[in-house]
């Protein structure tokens, strides 16, 4: 083993462990953000003045405000309620658990850019569409299924592709705000254990930058798949980009 | 910004001008310790490290300014010389003597205590199935994970302020911490919180850190602590601090 | 604080609304609300160094030379690979080890290198201090490129978006080839770029809350300071823990500057398109 690749390699073994909890923190919030968006999107799309306006302030609050941030308040406010909720519940171990609290943060914020995709999309469904959905005597649901979720999907699944990359990213701000138990640590904590140890900033920072970089191109290429398959009836459907721009 | 890099510029040079008759010395205190060191109403950096390390300071000639950094970084930005000193409430431990020196010893050797809610009662020789709430990189911290690790969930939070805040909200159900500063705060909590358990001795006395390289600054200030100690300036800036604490301490020795 | 207020005044407001504005306006208090020019000073010192960047990222991704090409494909793919926080903690600590260790080539002698084995900086006098007008600076920079790469991938985007026909056109009327790019191609490219820019521009301002992670005494460091429980009576007031409250005050104002932001770019926006045919310039 060579000098050069010999330290980087012993990094990425440090390192495969943490990076499981970034990507834990990623898939756990993922689906039911997904699931939320779906009705934020419709909510803030509702000719009900209540219900458009409570989703609009929603997706605005979140997107409009730094992760960070939110993860503070949300914990201190978690906290704010233990004694008088929580633990005559008896949930207070899994409400405060950061492996729990984490995620739940997460997909309150991920529900608000997504919902925001999906609005865009929404938006863009041709009207003819629906109206010959609805002369065919389909009722809500069923243009729902049929005529506006194929087309809403296909149109924002590339800009959902970044969506989930940078929620992805945002995984690297959790353990700076709630509290790391026993060795339950993420990459942005070892990273900044093994710099302390030795000042290799170049070193460890890349090694964690790698990671993040290798699992951000697999979402691509998986997100990619998924893409074809909703776009393969379509004549010169285009590809997923990597494009990076969080809407 | 242009007041800022006015701001800076005007400090650069106030520094080197002061730079001529007294050495400027920076030092890193936390500010999230309450009483060692925290942010007063004013903002500024107060507590008994603070009024050590001024007196310290005034006795040894030096120009001295107090800045705040979090703890989980205070011995690497040291060492990476952002600032010249360390005065944070810190023990002396041979971990952390292998990275920096310390001078003499500013507060004696002192057990470490627990603090829980009132009325939570624990068995402190069998604890398991516990949350125990640490600041991470603590004396208190290394401890609680080496002797209870095993059958207890060890919580590390940022600063003491918050482990003190999930304790409040019941999210632990006992601190382990420095019990001067524990006695300090059960005092202040209005029956709401309680000092209990063993007393354990787990450090050294508490120093300022220094860089290894630095033995002049050292030896100014160990100078500077030895008088302070002698003519019983320590003993009643520790008093001012930890009411609780019964003189002579070092005074007269 | 309110020492100045006379006292019929005090009287009217009465006692307790008294002490908490007093308390409100105490100097830990006032720090914090001083502490909020950092905040703006990151996010538009960053957005200034993110633009050009953005340009020069752009540039160098539409040059005719392959290898400037790739390097600006490089940095546009790799800095938006990894998460920002990442980048600005990395940043500052490889630029303050690089500048020490440039130093320490001069001012390092083998017996201070010697003396200083396994630890940086190699030695005492190739110390560079980093206080916090250092670290803004640093922290300046850094938004700036990790958001230079965002801007630049919208810029580049952009660039393509401007009508083809347009620039020939320019070209027949014999504008030379910089003329092209700076009165055609760059001054066309604005109104395609506006809606991506303010988009980056948004994700700068969000990411300036981590600046207390580069010991700046920023707003969050201070909310936190402030709502922080205190039982110690000698520290000031005591109180339980209120972050929460000081958090969600965190988080209207983004939320504030982000309403700001939009409003100002619509505005730009409509200026930037005047003449131009584009649906926006149609319509304004």
């Amino acid at each position: 083993m060579n000098e050069f690749l010999a330290p980087i390699l012993h990094d990425i073994g440090l390192m495969a462990r943490p990076a499981l909890f970034n990507l834990y923190f990623a898939v756990a919030s993922i689906p039911l953000g997904f699931l939320f968006a779906i009705f934020f999107a419709l909510g803030k799309a509702s000719p009900n003045r209540l219900i458009s306006g409570f989703c609009r302030g929603y997706i605005y609050a979140f997107r409009g405000s730094p992760f960070f941030i939110q993860l503070f308040m949300f914990y201190s406010l978690a906290l704010a309620f233990n004694l008088s909720l929580w633990k005559p519940w008896g949930i207070d171990w899994f409400v405060l658990n950061p492996l729990v609290l984490g995620p739940v943060i997460l997909t309150l914020n991920t529900t608000a850019y997504t919902a925001e995709i999906f609005y865009g999309a929404l938006m863009t469904v041709p009207k003819g569409e629906i109206e010959a959905a609805r002369a065919y005597g389909m009722s809500g649901a069923q243009q729902f299924r049929s005529v506006i979720w194929p087309h809403l999907i296909r149109l924002a699944w590339p800009a959902y592709t970044n969506e989930v990359v940078f929620l992805f990213h945002a995984t690297a701000l959790i353990y700076f705000t709630l509290p790391v138990i026993g060795d339950q640590k993420d990459l942005m904590n070892i990273a900044g254990e093994l710099f302390e140890r030795d000042y290799n900033a170049v070193l460890h920072f890349s090694v964690a930058a790698l990671y993040f970089l290798a699992i951000s191109l697999a979402i691509f290429l998986v997100f990619g798949i998924v893409y074809r398959r909703l776009t393969r009836h379509m004549p010169g459907a285009s590809r997923v980009r990597w494009s990076f721009s969080r809407l | 910004m242009n007041k800022l890099i006015l701001a800076a510029a005007a400090a650069a040079l106030a520094m080197l001008a002061s730079g001529a008759n007294a050495q400027a010395v920076r030092i890193a205190t936390e500010g999230a310790y309450a009483p060692w060191n925290f942010l007063d109403e004013a903002g500024k950096p107060a507590g008994l490290d603070v009024d050590v390390g001024t007196e310290a300071c005034k006795r040894a000639a030096l120009d001295c300014t107090f800045q705040v950094n979090a703890w989980d970084s205070i011995i690497p930005n040291l060492v990476a010389g952002n600032y010249d000193v360390i005065i944070a409430g810190m023990s002396v431990t041979d971990e952390r003597k292998a990275s920096i020196d310390f001078t003499d010893e500013y507060f004696p050797p002192d057990p470490a205590r627990y603090m829980v809610r009132a009325g939570t009662v624990l068995d402190f020789d069998n604890l398991s199935g516990k949350n125990i709430g640490v600041q991470g990189g603590t004396i208190h911290a290394a401890y609680a994970t080496e002797h209870f690790g095993a059958s207890n969930t060890v919580k590390s939070f940022d600063n003491a302020d918050q482990a003190l805040a999930d304790l409040n909200a019941g999210n632990v159900d006992v601190i382990l911490a420095d019990g001067n500063y524990i006695t300090e705060v059960v005092a202040g909590s209005g029956g709401a919180l309680e000092k209990v358990g063993p007393e354990l001795v787990i450090g050294g006395g508490v120093a300022m850190g220094l860089r290894k390289a630095d033995d002049e600054l050292e030896g100014k200030l160990n100078a500077a602590l030895a008088e302070m100690k002698k003519d019983g300036t320590l003993d009643a800036l520790i008093i001012k601090w930890f009411p609780d604490k019964v003189g002579p301490i070092y005074a007269g020795g | 604080m309110l020492d100045f207020l006379p006292q019929w005044m005090k009287d009217g407001i009465g006692d307790d609304l008294l002490f908490w504005l007093g308390y409100f306006t105490n100097g830990k208090h006032l720090s914090w609300y001083a502490s909020v020019q950092y905040t703006l000073a990151a996010a538009l010192f960053g957005a200034l160094v993110a633009l050009l960047l953005g340009l020069g990222g752009a540039a160098a991704r539409n040059s005719r030379f392959l290898p400037l090409r790739a390097l600006g494909a490089l940095y546009i793919n790799i800095v938006r690979g990894v998460p920002d926080v990442l980048f600005f903690l990395f940043f500052p600590l490889a630029f303050e080890q690089l500048v020490e260790w440039i130093r320490a080539q001069s001012v390092c002698t083998p017996e201070t290198l010697a003396a200083n084995v396994g630890r940086w900086p190699p030695c005492d006098a190739a110390n560079w201090f980093l206080g916090t007008p250092e670290y803004l600076a640093l922290a300046c920079v850094s938004l700036g490129i990790v958001y230079g790469a965002f801007a630049a991938n919208v810029i580049h985007g952009a660039m393509n978006a401007v009508p083809r026909g347009q620039l020939e056109a320019a070209r027949a009327y014999g504008f030379s080839a910089t003329q092209v790019l700076w009165r055609f191609h760059i001054r066309q490219m604005w109104v395609y770029a506006l809606p991506g820019l303010s988009n980056v521009w948004l994700l700068l301002v969000k990411a300036t809350s981590l600046l207390s992670l580069l010991q700046i005494a920023d707003i969050v460091l201070w909310a936190d300071r402030l709502g922080s429980p205190n039982f110690t009576r000698s520290a000031g007031l005591v109180h339980p823990d209120w972050r929460w409250g000081y958090y969600l005050v965190l988080l209207v104002f983004y939320i504030l500057i982000t309403f700001i932001s939009e409003k100002v770019f619509a505005a730009i926006t409509r200026w930037a398109s005047r003449g131009m045919a584009t649906a926006g310039g149609a319509a304004a």
